[in-house]
């Protein structure tokens, strides 16, 4: 049975789909990237597999995407690679067929995709280099806040009334989140500014893109209802999000892997 | 194609370049000691010092020329260190460190030191200019002229602009150039400067048709390297022979089907928008290259007298205002955004390309403003898609090489999807 797989390894977590035959979703698996891309994208691989119940001869392709890709393919782990950008096209059109505009903030980059109907990129814009508006931006923040990653999305969600966090800069905003605790704020009201400035910079990047719905969001930032509520708000309509929205860009790689199994 | 192990053939001629602008370099950093005068400019002003006799340094050939000889980064740290902000112009942090450099003694690359100039033709292209400009009268008391070039916006403005900008040349500058040097404006030398411009880029023009050759066959960082002679080198005859040698080479690769991109050519045609990142031609070069991507065009590196027919020597200070606010000749990125769309799509048809690269540098944002909605422009009219990619010219701290390459790939895969 020819299965493939696809691994998205990203600058926080690396995440690996299995498909089967009929591109049917067998499994899948989420860990920390670490400091060592090769043994988390073979550990997240071996994972997966073993989920699915099978191993490494039965796979017939492995296709790497994210800012490790290069690694998979220089260590022969991986067949070829594809950015992270094609891959989430692929991947969201799989999982919603009517979206166009894709979302996806990931740990070390935010970015917007406009697809066509077939799930092919028609332009994309990207964040500049500085780390605002990415995963590694709210994680910094929650730190400053006190408060787990998981938890900031309830934390958000109780905010009776937002305080503006106006810096772009994380170690800036970082700074000003102390400064706002000094002055007395409210951690979920702090925790609502933060959101709100990632959705800020989110909606810059729309409009770059031209927003054209429907919208979906994807990555590890998806997961956090408050910055999706905040980005909602900001981009005046809904977000639609999956159930694991992490693995978007990896189940896209599949998907890409499938293709080009059934060209071999 | 997936599989393919593209490399650079590289060109003999280009070998030849080195010899010439490490001469110029060498002759300006001993100038005094020869007893002659010296000028730095910003903006195309440096002709007039060139007419006088004087030797004289322009701001982004210093650039390119620190960055061939790998002195960019040791001179932009002493800038900081002198407390210039970060995240200011390149080309001002660049002047401001050598100038601390020769004022404090601070050790750098000795070919990176110049002398500090008798005067300084400070045309402002943009207010970053008139800072670094003004640092240098203030922190080294480097006497300044500042001059203006005006953005032109429409073209029923400039006739009055250029009105503006002779008589800049003819009642400020040449007056001022007089009084430093002590004699007469040299009419005569101006004309046989742009002689020899004329020659050279009427022969850098014919060049600029080997871009046009499927599969082309020589890039734009060759041409990178081959601007100095239509640029700081400009009245050297010796621009000329370069140039008839680059000529004869390239005729022969045509005719011996010899590709810019081997082994076959390449897969991916580009257009290059914005400054060359001079600092970085090489390396650059190396994010193209293993994808079969070649930059063949750009508006920035086809400003450099791209209508060798409007030359008149006979008229030096009429050609030159015309050159840069003139009907048909102008500084590239005036009329933004319409003129970007109009000039880079005339660029996609010429050249066949199947894709854009918008440089957007962290430190001079002269041409970022409207680069998204020139992209979209053309994307929707000519089909090919675009991306942008963030850097700088000679900073390497404006630089993430994961994101460029990122950015390039998924371009490289956008232009697959729509060809299949």
């Amino acid at each position: 049975m020819a299965i493939v797989v696809g691994v998205d390894i990203g600058s926080l977590a690396t995440k690996t789909v299995v498909l089967g035959p009929g591109k049917e979703i067998l499994a899948y698996d989420i860990l920390r990237s670490g400091h060592n891309y090769q043994q988390a994208s073979q550990e997240s691989i071996n994972n997966a597999l073993s989920s699915a119940g099978f191993k490494r001869e039965d796979v017939s392709y492995i296709l790497s995407t994210g800012y490790g890709r290069g690694v998979a393919t220089l260590s022969s782990l991986a067949d070829a690679e594809v950015t992270e950008i094609t891959c989430h096209a692929k991947g969201a059109e799989r999982l919603f067929s009517d979206v166009r505009t894709i979302i996806d903030i990931g740990g070390q980059d935010s970015k917007v995709i406009g697809i066509d109907e077939k799930g092919d990129v028609t332009n994309f814009v990207m964040n500049d280099k500085c780390a605002a508006g990415t995963g590694r931006f709210l994680e910094v923040m929650a730190s400053a806040l006190s408060v787990d990653i998981g938890g900031m999305g309830d934390l958000i969600m109780s905010s009776s009334g937002k305080v503006d966090v106006s810096s772009m800069c994380t170690v800036f905003a970082e700074s000003e989140v102390i400064s706002l605790f000094a002055k007395g704020h409210k951690k979920a009201d702090i925790a609502a500014g933060i959101a709100d400035s990632i959705a800020r910079r989110i909606t810059g990047l729309v409009g770059q893109v031209g927003l054209k719905e429907k919208v979906t969001m994807s990555g590890g930032v998806a997961k956090n209802r408050g910055v999706v509520h905040a980005i909602e708000e900001r981009i005046g309509t809904s977000l639609v999000v999956s159930e694991e929205p992490q693995i978007v860009g990896a189940l896209g790689a599949a998907i890409i892997a499938a293709n080009r199994t059934k060209d071999l | 194609m997936e599989g393919t192990t593209y490399k650079v053939n590289r060109l003999k001629t280009t070998n030849e370049i080195r010899p010439l602008v490490d001469k110029h370099w060498a002759d300006l950093r001993t100038a005094k000691e020869r007893g002659e005068l010296v000028a730095w400019a910003s903006g195309p002003t440096f002709i007039f010092a060139y007419a006088m006799g004087m030797k004289c340094h322009f701001m982004a050939g210093y650039a390119s020329y620190c960055g061939g000889i790998g002195a960019g980064e040791e001179v932009l740290k002493v800038a900081e260190m002198a407390g210039d902000l970060p995240e200011s112009c390149s080309y001002h942090r660049l002047h401001m460190g050598m100038a601390e450099a020769v004022k404090r003694d601070i050790e750098i690359n000795p070919q990176a030191l110049l002398p500090l100039p008798d005067l300084m033709v400070a045309g402002r292209l943009c207010t970053e200019m008139s800072y670094y400009a003004e640092g240098l009268y203030r922190r080294m008391g480097v006497p300044v002229l500042p001059i203006e070039f005006p953005m032109i916006f429409e073209k029923e403005d400039i006739p009055r602009l250029r009105e503006f900008m002779y008589r800049q040349f003819t009642e400020i500058v040449i007056p001022e150039f007089e009084r430093v040097c002590g004699k007469p404006f040299d009419y005569d030398r101006m004309s046989e400067i742009l002689s020899v411009l004329k020659k050279v880029a009427t022969l850098r023009n014919e060049c600029w048709e080997f871009f046009k050759d499927i599969p082309a066959r020589w890039t734009l960082w060759d041409y990178g390297v081959s601007i100095a002679p239509v640029f700081y080198l400009m009245g050297n005859p010796k621009g000329i022979t370069y140039y008839e040698k680059l000529l004869k080479e390239l005729q022969e690769r045509r005719e011996n089907n010899i590709p810019a991109i081997a082994p076959d050519g390449e897969n991916y045609r580009l257009y290059w928008d914005s400054w060359l990142p001079w600092a970085f031609l090489g390396k650059f070069m190396r994010k193209f290259t293993p994808h079969g991507a070649v930059c063949l065009c750009g508006r920035y590196p086809w400003e450099f007298f791209p209508h060798p027919e409007l030359i008149d020597p006979e008229h030096p200070v009429e050609t030159w205002t015309d050159l840069y606010f003139g009907q048909q000749s102008h500084l590239c990125y005036n009329f933004s955004p319409k003129g970007a769309i109009d000039s880079i799509g005339e660029l996609i048809e010429e050249y066949s390309l199947d894709g854009m690269v918008m440089f957007s540098s962290k430190t001079c944002r002269l041409w970022n403003v409207s680069q998204m909605e020139v992209l979209d422009a053309l994307e929707k009219k000519y089909g090919i898609p675009g991306v942008v990619i963030e850097g700088d010219m000679i900073d390497s701290a404006m630089i993430s090489d994961s994101q460029i390459e990122t950015r390039l790939e998924a371009l490289f895969e956008l232009i697959d999807s729509r060809r299949t």
